[in-house]
């Protein structure tokens, strides 16, 4: 079975291990992690491979969003989600984030596992599996019962 | 809300602290799970062993500097709530830690204060960490000292108000 490579970018080595934390809890897919600390290390590192983005908006050398509008802007990406994960909290931010930015959805820290499973949600099908760039990234199946999610 | 000369103004208004108060609320609360209590304003910081976050939410008129002082029990306390373990205080991951904490505050910050007319964006944290530190705020701008109590220990918030440099 194949992993889902998801890229975790953000400057705090704290907050790149609670993103990872939590994906590891919500049991929704095996990852592999490719970490990055800002919008140019994640540019470099970023590569159709990826599966699924997770990205903070405030960081040094380039930003959340301007990682965002780069990757948009590479052919064959739409369909690569990219989750901002950010303490930018205002509704001009996330209008921002979302329309200009291209991102697919937007969490807020700090986040729970339950903030995080609803912000993915439109990427797991009604078995829980993580459905993401079609049949052959099908997933191991995610425990709902046990986690007490909706 | 504010007037562009800041020294028509020698207090930060009241309507800004209250949304500052509010905000930390909510940023602990969030992390912890219980919301911390205003003690009081005070005059003065009492040289701190600990570790100081510093981040600013500024827009091109003013700056809001806010420097968020933890000593050493508090901070260790708040690493258990946010990263499910203790966290040493000499290593870099509690300067990474409070930084975060400040991050999270200023996000928080930023939208409760633009609800009275202060649109602002977040700077980037820094952290500092030491014995025996002292605050300062040169130049004597407008600016509050907020002493919390919380589950993990007591905290301060200073807060400062510049006019924003133009270029």
């Amino acid at each position: 079975m194949s992993k889902i490579k998801a890229l975790v970018v953000d400057d705090s080595k704290i907050m790149r291990s609670a993103v990872k934390r939590t994906l590891d809890q919500l049991q929704l897919a095996e990852f592999e992690y490719i970490e990055a600390m800002d919008g140019e290390d994640a540019l470099d590192k970023f590569s159709l491979e990826i599966d699924i983005v997770f990205v903070d908006w405030n960081m040094p050398k380039m930003t959340g969003v301007e990682f965002s509008k780069a990757v948009r802007q590479m052919e064959g990406t739409s369909h690569i989600p990219i989750i901002m994960v950010t303490a930018e909290k205002s509704m001009g931010k996330v209008d921002t984030a979302l329309n200009e930015g291209g991102a697919n959805a937007y969490v807020t820290k700090p986040f729970t596992a339950d903030q995080l499973f609803t912000a993915l949600g439109k990427y797991i099908d009604e078995d829980g599996n993580f459905k993401l760039g079609g049949a052959s990234t099908q997933k191991k199946s995610f425990f709902k019962d046990m986690l007490n999610l909706k | 809300m504010l007037p562009s000369r800041l020294s028509e103004i020698s207090e930060i208004p009241d309507i800004m602290l209250d949304k500052v108060v509010q905000s930390v609320k909510n940023t602990f609360s969030s992390i912890s799970g219980e919301e911390p209590a205003l003690v009081e304003q005070v005059h003065e910081l009492q040289p701190m062993n600990g570790i100081i976050g510093n981040i600013a939410v500024f827009n091109h008129e003013h700056t809001l500097s806010m420097m968020l002082a933890m000593p050493k029990e508090t901070s260790v306390s708040l690493s258990v709530k946010f990263v499910g373990f203790e966290l040493e205080f000499d290593s870099d991951d509690i300067g990474d830690l409070i930084g975060e904490i400040s991050n999270i505050l200023a996000g928080e910050v930023a939208m409760n204060v633009e609800t009275i007319g202060f649109r602002g964006q977040s700077s980037l944290p820094t952290a500092t960490r030491g014995s025996d530190l002292s605050l300062f705020l040169p130049n004597k701008p407008p600016s509050a000292r907020l002493r919390f109590s919380s589950a993990d220990g007591d905290f301060w918030l200073y807060l400062a108000l510049y006019e924003s440099q133009r270029h």
